[in-house]
């Protein structure tokens, strides 16, 4: 029996994986991850068809403002709330500050929030949680 | 002689089990039976004869009038209304040992393989350990994502077991686009599976059951999955406007969420059952009433893969739901 033919579908596949690799070898060399650091009023973290938040972890000041855009096909939220998530460790709210969600982001929708609470906020997509679309915010004074 | 707890001694049926498989893999419909010689044949005829369900589907498929649900029929009501879908493309299958069992005592190896079956022959080292499916099948962790996707349900739950006749109802509507703005859509069910072939279907539709996996009802290539609600029914696949392949078997089910990190198939373990997902399954296998088993044949899609073939099945997630349900 003739194997099935998978090559034309993994090369491009191999071919990412190798640009990955190589990229991430080269960032291994001087690069931890670095949160993107508010230049402004605020930071825009983008919500991806690849089930991502990007970049997955900001840093911005008390009183700036992050917003978040719906670049996907998908309906995405924006969710940081324990009751909500599957997951405990999915969801961190500094003390004081208090649970929020954009509810349902349809495509190229935004959502926008300012944050006057120092602290860490953990949040997550809820229908894609799951699948590991979770992401940080870092508030400092 | 067919071993299959002994994988060394079963070539033949590994050729067969990945014909039957893959009709995933696109090639000329009804080639794989067609190539089959007779010791597979012969192979896939006993794996078929091994098919635990038989003997519940003998005595239940002629009933003409079957029993109520307990505490009466279940109304669903199932929509997506915006957002898109997830595409599952022909990929292997990790090997979960808590379904499948160790190598030399495997569990859930009997039927037709792609449907229950999934025999000794069928699994190959994995890159990084375990083992995987060696052939290509709707169940893998590769995927894409396409805009527009549009589904509502109706259905109604009523007959409790499989039988000749059925007062279960499902009204389907699934459509999406691909990037050159083709639409792509499934319609069911003119007729549904009021008995099964190889597992049951309740009357064609059922709420609140545990399928595939360990359950032995649909294939074990899918993870054990809590289900609130499934159907088995008779419709079509449309391509801009035109039907394309009617009739073809339609399953679609709600379930517990199955996917895990960067959307990968979970093994059991991995499964979320706070959150939810609901499967459309366009086989690439039709019925064979008369044997009571499926045969190969590939969907015809319309919908080209990225090495150009056609796309064998139709396996697509909806995942923006608003899930009603109630009792009457």
């Amino acid at each position: 029996m003739k194997p099935i033919e998978s090559a034309p579908f993994a090369a491009p596949l191999l071919n990412w994986s190798l640009a990955v690799a190589i990229i991430a070898g080269l960032g291994g060399l001087c690069l931890a991850p670095v949160p993107a650091r508010a230049a402004g009023p605020g930071v825009v973290v983008k919500l991806t068809d690849e089930l991502k938040f990007a970049p997955a972890s900001v840093t911005v000041k008390v009183g700036d403002a992050v917003e978040w855009r719906n670049d996907s096909v998908l309906v995405h939220t924006v969710t940081d709330d324990p009751q909500k998530a599957a997951k405990a460790a999915d969801s961190a709210l500094p003390e004081g500050a208090r649970p929020f969600g954009s509810g349902n982001l349809k495509p190229g929708a935004t959502y926008k929030r300012t944050f006057t609470v120092p602290g860490t906020y953990r949040y997550f997509c809820i229908p894609h949680e799951a699948a590991g679309m979770v992401a940080t915010v870092q508030v400092t004074k | 002689m067919l071993k299959l707890s002994m994988p060394r001694s079963t070539g033949g049926l590994l050729g067969l089990s990945s014909a039957l498989l893959l009709a995933v893999s696109a090639c000329t419909p009804g080639r794989a039976q067609e190539q089959a010689s007779p010791d597979m044949s012969a192979a896939i005829q006993k794996m078929q004869s091994l098919d635990g369900w038989r003997g519940y589907l003998d005595v239940h498929k002629a009933v003409d009038k079957p029993r109520e649900l307990a505490g009466g029929p279940v109304t669903i009501k199932l929509t997506q209304d915006a957002g898109g879908v997830f595409v599952g493309l022909p990929d292997h299958r990790r090997r979960d040992p808590i379904v499948f069992g160790p190598a030399d005592m495997p569990r859930h190896y009997a039927g037709t393989p792609g449907i229950t079956g999934a025999p000794p022959p069928m699994w190959q080292a994995a890159a990084g350990g375990g083992q995987e499916t060696k052939p290509l099948t709707p169940f893998g962790d590769k995927h894409i994502v396409l805009p527009d996707g549009k589904l509502t349900i109706e259905a109604v739950d009523a007959t409790a077991t499989d039988a000749a006749t059925t007062d279960d109802k499902v009204m389907f509507h699934a459509s999406w686009k691909d990037k050159a703005g083709n639409t792509y859509e499934v319609k069911c069910c003119a007729k549904l599976a009021a008995h099964g072939l190889e597992y049951p279907t309740f009357g064609g539709v059922a709420t609140n059951v545990i399928l595939h996996g360990n359950s032995g009802i649909g294939t074990p290539l899918m993870p054990t999955e809590f289900t609130y609600f499934a159907f088995w029914g008779f419709g079509e696949v449309d391509m801009n406007g035109k039907t394309l392949d009617k009739p073809r078997l339609i399953h679609g089910m709600l379930t517990e969420y199955v996917r895990g990190q960067d959307y990968k198939l979970a093994n059991d373990e991995g499964v979320t059952p706070q959150r939810l997902q609901f499967h459309l399954m366009v086989p690439p296998f039709k019925p064979d009433m008369e044997h009571g088993v499926f045969a190969h044949a590939p969907v015809h899609t319309g919908f080209k893969l990225p090495n150009g073939k056609e796309m064998p099945f139709w396996h697509v997630m909806f995942e923006t739901l608003d899930f009603q349900s109630h009792r009457g």
